[in-house]
């Protein structure tokens, strides 16, 4: 009788708590948490009998199906887990990694680190290790790299994708800041600001331009330092390697204007000019957004508002760009416009792809400003604080100086363990 | 000035390069050991008081020297003039100044009166006088018999290519004019007792004349205070005021071009006109150069070239338009904190000099194209009420660029509501006023321009008034804030801000070359944000952790940024400390100018060296048979060996004035 009354009531009770786990399943996502009263009120357990309820939910508990946690402001409450999730930890062997698993687990997205499931377990370290190897192999948790503690070995449960917190956001594949991937996307930033805030025009190069008029009047007197630094071939690096590309590219495109102006080709060259004061269609991050949206570049990673607005500010601090407030509009827009590469970006990415122009940054922007200091040898010594006249390195005995007044009539020898830093 | 190692090395190479080496020796000394007597100098040197003599008379002469005699004393004591021996630096660029916008005769005269020191008008007239008569004669003796005159040029060619040409000042008359010009543009000045007396001397004096006049009883409360100190300006800037007797009494007469004027009228064309009208000079007078308005000149010309790199030749012509008529009655770039006291406040209203639209356009070349070197956006893409926006008052502080920018306009937000919908009408509304207002011409043609538009608004060319107005707003709404719009058609420019950008654009693009991009990018981060911890870093910057810190280890030993470690709690671990990069300008400016010091002393030393090198060469030259003709005289290879010095030497001394553009933008302008 007793051992039928048990059969019965267990029955009952497996009704009860198939009915509760649907009703609860209804009622909300897996994050919700549920309170006594709660549960009450889905009017399953006849005659509110906590009793009862209190066993439906002991048993649901034991198949893993209900969580129990203890709220701040409900006190003990319950979320539910599906059932797929409940039979992974029921088909596991033994408590320990039931324990690891449930604490990778609640860990949820942003994943937890070894050490940690070790101290909160208070466990052997190597109970912990088999139970991770263990849940491993079986596919249920995974291990992920936290970009925050890259040497810190993090576990995830295996359904889940790590947080944004954890992967960096965009700009990190595979826990590693992707560079490539960055400095791609600010090159085609940059270009789209540059098309969208400068004017493409030409520039007459024949004799009435204020080119020949005014700068003769207007220039530095720096016609002697030009012939100095272009004589010296490793003072400006960038200059020569320019200078290669130009020569690459006139072969493709006959308009292609160069950084270095050719005072003697009287053909217009194309340049961007500064708009006029006020203009209103500098572009915003929103429309940039739009535009890097529009063109599906980033098809396996979504960037949003926020995303470009870093990316652009970056561009802002290299002063490549700078914001623009006309009116209300925050716009952007290149800046020195007049020295900017006129080459679209395709074709210099093509060529690139022919390896030409390798050493180039890939957001070109104009050629940095210069004053005598980097110019001269001691701009850029490794040594100059200890450069002094009677020391060990002395301007007297300046190698540096030697190559850059192309005085290289020293011997070979020497040459090339002082090569100039590049 | 703050003359450190650094500086005073340099002077002493300096004055070493150009008056030879006893003047250098003793300056290094007065530099190393502050003011000293004649019996102190012969105990620092072991030199005879009659060699001190003879170099303190050389530095004397250049006004490299500060004396101050107090009364009844038995020696003067002497002092170095660290600022003028740096000025040594900038001979070249100055009378490349002077060239072009005196013309070459003024930079001839200049010349002199930079080899020669202080000189009386009477010995420069002298001078000059027996050079024009020697050309003429010559002149003449080649009109008489051709074959031999010729013969001689052809020896002389070389070293004397002017003289083809004859002289470049041809009278008296016309020197004499020449320096009537160059003393109203404050370029030339007198000398007077004063010159020779130290800026703390001068001050001195001027506080115990004061005292002893105006507050024999002592000064008591902050009026008084401040009084005195008015007082004291008063009488610095009367001091100051003194090297310009001579400009003084040349406006009395009328300046240079009000005496063409009333005379000539539109016969301005014949030179020798000029001259006759200029009044006669006192021979007595001792002039020298202006450093001080030549500095002014020479921000100019830095500026302009600023603003060609960032917008183009046009508009950079334009600015230096602007500034050379607002500059005109600028006696210097910076004011001094004691002799300006209480100018401020007088000066702050009407500090505001402005050059209108008309006057720069009265001043433009014909030739120069405005419509050049911008681009073109048809008239509703342009907010005219945004570009024309008038800011009457300078920015009050340095602020971070950007934020400048925030706050600047966020008043004009305000007044911006209506703008999408009636801007047509608001904008009538607006240049209303510029049409009745004092420019009648511009007023209209910018009334026409409304009307052209209405009439055809696609086919429409910019007449100049208006493409110059262009040009300025451009400039008045950069980031660099070149110049501020400070009333309908009326424009002005805050140096000092402006000067701080460029100050800051100098330090930017030094970084960018040594450590490069990146390098940038984290300075500038840096700067805007403030201090900023070290794990924030790399996801403003969106760089590699390793690499940011390696870039930023590499820039703090450059000097460019700066690095505070906060402990967490007192025991101070340093890996739980936060440790905040931040980066201070003014420190790294400072570092920059030492810097640029040590590099212009490298180059001398340098050229020193290579002069060492070549002795044998550089004597051979000396002698009085192979001056002038090396190339004839000297061996094929010995004049190889010659031009190539020669062409170091020019790149040498290119790279030292290329430094000093530097110099003079983080100390003097």
């Amino acid at each position: 009788m007793a051992s039928d009354g048990t059969a019965d009531d267990s029955v009952k009770l497996q009704i009860l708590k198939d009915a509760l786990y649907d009703e609860i399943k209804q009622h909300g996502s897996e994050t919700r948490l549920f309170t006594q009263k709660d549960l009450l009120d889905l009017n399953i357990i006849p005659n509110n009998n906590v009793l009862l309820l209190v066993r439906v939910v002991q048993g649901l508990t034991d198949d893993k199906l209900l969580v129990g946690t203890t709220n701040h402001h409900a006190g003990l409450a319950w979320r539910w887990r599906s059932r797929e999730e409940a039979k992974k930890y029921t088909s596991l062997p033994n408590d320990e990694t039931v324990m690891v698993y449930s604490i990778i687990d609640e860990a949820g997205a942003d994943g937890i680190w070894n050490r940690t499931i070790k101290n909160k377990l208070n466990m052997h370290e190597a109970v912990v290790k088999n139970c991770i190897k263990f849940l491993e192999t079986k596919g249920y948790i995974a291990s992920m790299k936290n970009v925050e503690h890259p040497n810190k070995k993090m576990y995830i449960k295996a359904t889940l994708r790590p947080s944004e917190r954890a992967t960096g956001g965009p700009w990190f594949t595979e826990g590693e800041l992707d560079t490539a991937f960055i400095s791609e996307l600010e090159g085609i930033v940059f270009e789209y600001i540059k098309t969208k805030s400068a004017y493409r025009g030409s520039h007459p190069h024949a004799g009435g331009g204020p080119a020949s008029s005014s700068t003769s009047a207007t220039k530095l007197p720096k016609k002697g330092t030009v012939t100095a630094a272009t004589a010296a071939p490793d003072t400006t690096t960038t200059t020569t390697a320019r200078g290669t590309k130009r020569s690459a590219t006139e072969l493709s495109t006959d308009d292609t204007s160069s950084p270095a102006p050719t005072r003697s080709s009287h053909k217009p060259r194309a340049v961007f000019m500064p708009m006029p004061a006020g203009y209103k269609h500098y572009p915003t991050v929103a429309e940039i957004a739009k535009f890097i949206h529009d063109t599906g570049i980033t098809n396996n990673t979504t960037l949003g508002e926020a995303d470009i607005q870093q990316l652009v500010d970056v561009l802002t601090y290299d002063g490549l760009i700078e914001s623009v407030r006309v009116g209300r509009r925050r716009g952007y827009r290149v800046t020195r416009a007049m020295k900017q590469d006129t080459v679209p970006f395709h074709k210099r990415q093509k060529e690139r792809e022919a390896g030409v122009g390798l050493d180039q940054p890939l957001v070109a922007g104009a050629e940095p400003l210069s004053n005598g200091l980097t110019e001269a040898p001691c701009g850029r010594c490794p040594v100059f604080e200890l450069c002094e006249e009677g020391g060990p390195v002395s301007p007297s005995n300046c190698v540096y100086f030697l190559k850059w007044l192309d005085l290289e009539d020293l011997p070979a020898a020497v040459a090339p363990n002082v090569a100039l830093p590049t | 000035m703050l003359v450190t190692k650094p500086v005073a090395d340099l002077c002493a190479l300096l004055i070493d390069e150009l008056h030879g080496e006893l003047p250098s020796r003793i300056f290094a000394i007065l530099l190393s050991k502050g003011r000293s007597t004649l019996p102190q100098l012969v105990q620092y040197t072991s030199m005879t008081p009659r060699q001190l003599r003879h170099g303190l008379a050389v530095l004397q002469q250049h006004n490299l020297l500060f004396y101050h005699v107090d009364p009844g004393a038995e020696f003067a004591f002497y002092e170095a003039n660290a600022e003028h021996a740096y000025n040594l630096v900038r001979t070249g660029k100055i009378l490349e100044m002077i060239d072009s916008s005196f013309g070459a005769p003024a930079k001839d005269v200049m010349q002199n009166l930079l080899l020669s020191g202080q000189t009386r008008i009477s010995d420069l007239v002298a001078a000059y006088q027996e050079k024009i008569e020697q050309a003429n004669k010559e002149a003449a003796h080649v009109e008489d018999d051709d074959d031999f005159g010729a013969e001689k040029n052809g020896v002389n060619g070389d070293s004397h290519p002017g003289k083809k040409a004859g002289p470049l000042v041809k009278s008296t008359a016309h020197l004499n004019s020449i320096i009537c010009r160059l003393v109203e543009a404050e370029l030339i000045d007198v000398v007077h007792a004063k010159t020779f007396e130290s800026s703390q001397d001068i001050l001195k004096t001027v506080e115990k004349e004061v005292m002893d006049k105006y507050f024999p009883a002592g000064v008591k409360g902050n009026k008084a205070k401040v009084e005195v100190q008015e007082r004291i300006a008063e009488g610095l800037r009367k001091v100051r005021g003194e090297s310009k007797s001579l400009k003084r009494k040349l406006e009395q007469n009328g300046t240079a071009a009000k005496r063409r004027k009333l005379f000539a009228g539109a016969g301005m064309s014949n030179g020798s006109h000029d001259e006759d009208m200029d009044p006669a000079l006192d021979p007595r007078q001792v002039i020298r150069i202006n450093y001080e308005k030549c500095l002014v000149d020479l921000r100019n010309r830095r500026l302009v070239q600023f603003a060609t790199d960032i917008f183009g030749e046009t508009s950079a012509y334009v600015y230096g338009v602007l500034l050379k008529l607002l500059t005109k009655d600028i006696p210097r770039c910076r004011a001094d904190a004691a002799m300006d006291f209480g100018e401020d406040k007088e000066e702050s209203e009407k500090d505001t000099v402005s050059v209108t639209t008309d006057q720069i356009l009265d001043n433009l070349k014909t030739s120069v194209d405005l419509s050049l070197g911008i681009g073109k956006a048809e008239r509703r893409q342009v907010s005219s009420v945004a570009a024309e926006k008038i800011e009457l008052f300078p920015p009050k502080k340095k602020l971070l660029i950007e934020e400048a920018e925030v706050e600047g306009e966020a008043s004009a937000d305000e007044d911006e509501d209506n703008e999408s919908s009636d801007e047509s009408e608001y904008d009538s509304d607006y240049k209303a006023p510029t049409a009745n207002g004092t420019n009648g011409v511009n007023g209209t043609n910018g009334a026409k321009v409304k009307f052209d538009e209405s009439a055809a608004p696609k086919e429409r060319r910019l007449d100049r008034p208006t493409q110059l107005r262009q040009h300025l707003l451009m400039l008045a709404e950069s980031t660099q804030r070149f110049v501020r719009h400070c009333g309908p058609n009326e424009w002005t420019v805050d140096f000092v801000p402006l000067m701080n950008a460029l100050r800051e654009v100098e330090l930017d693009s030094v970084i960018e070359r040594t450590c490069g991009r990146q390098g940038l990018r984290l300075v500038r981060i840096l700067r805007a944000k403030g201090k900023l911890d070290e794990k924030a870093l790399p996801n403003v910057a969106l760089m590699r952790k390793p690499e940011l810190q390696q870039k930023m280890l590499e820039m703090q030993t450059a000097g460019f940024v700066h690095v505070q470690e906060v402990p967490r709690d007192l025991k101070a671990d340093v890996k739980k400390s936060f440790f905040l990069w931040f980066c201070d300008v003014d420190r790294s400016l400072s570092r920059l100018l030492d810097t640029s010091y040590t590099t212009m002393t490298h180059c001398i030393q340098v050229l020193e060296a290579l002069r060492q090198k070549e002795r044998d060469v550089l004597e051979t030259t000396k002698r009085s048979d192979v001056r002038g003709r090396e190339k004839d005289t000297m061996r094929k290879e010995y004049y190889e060996r010659y031009s190539r010095f020669l062409e170091c030497e020019r790149k040498l001394f290119a790279q030292v004035m290329r430094v000093d553009d530097l110099v003079s933008v983080l100390r003097d302008f």
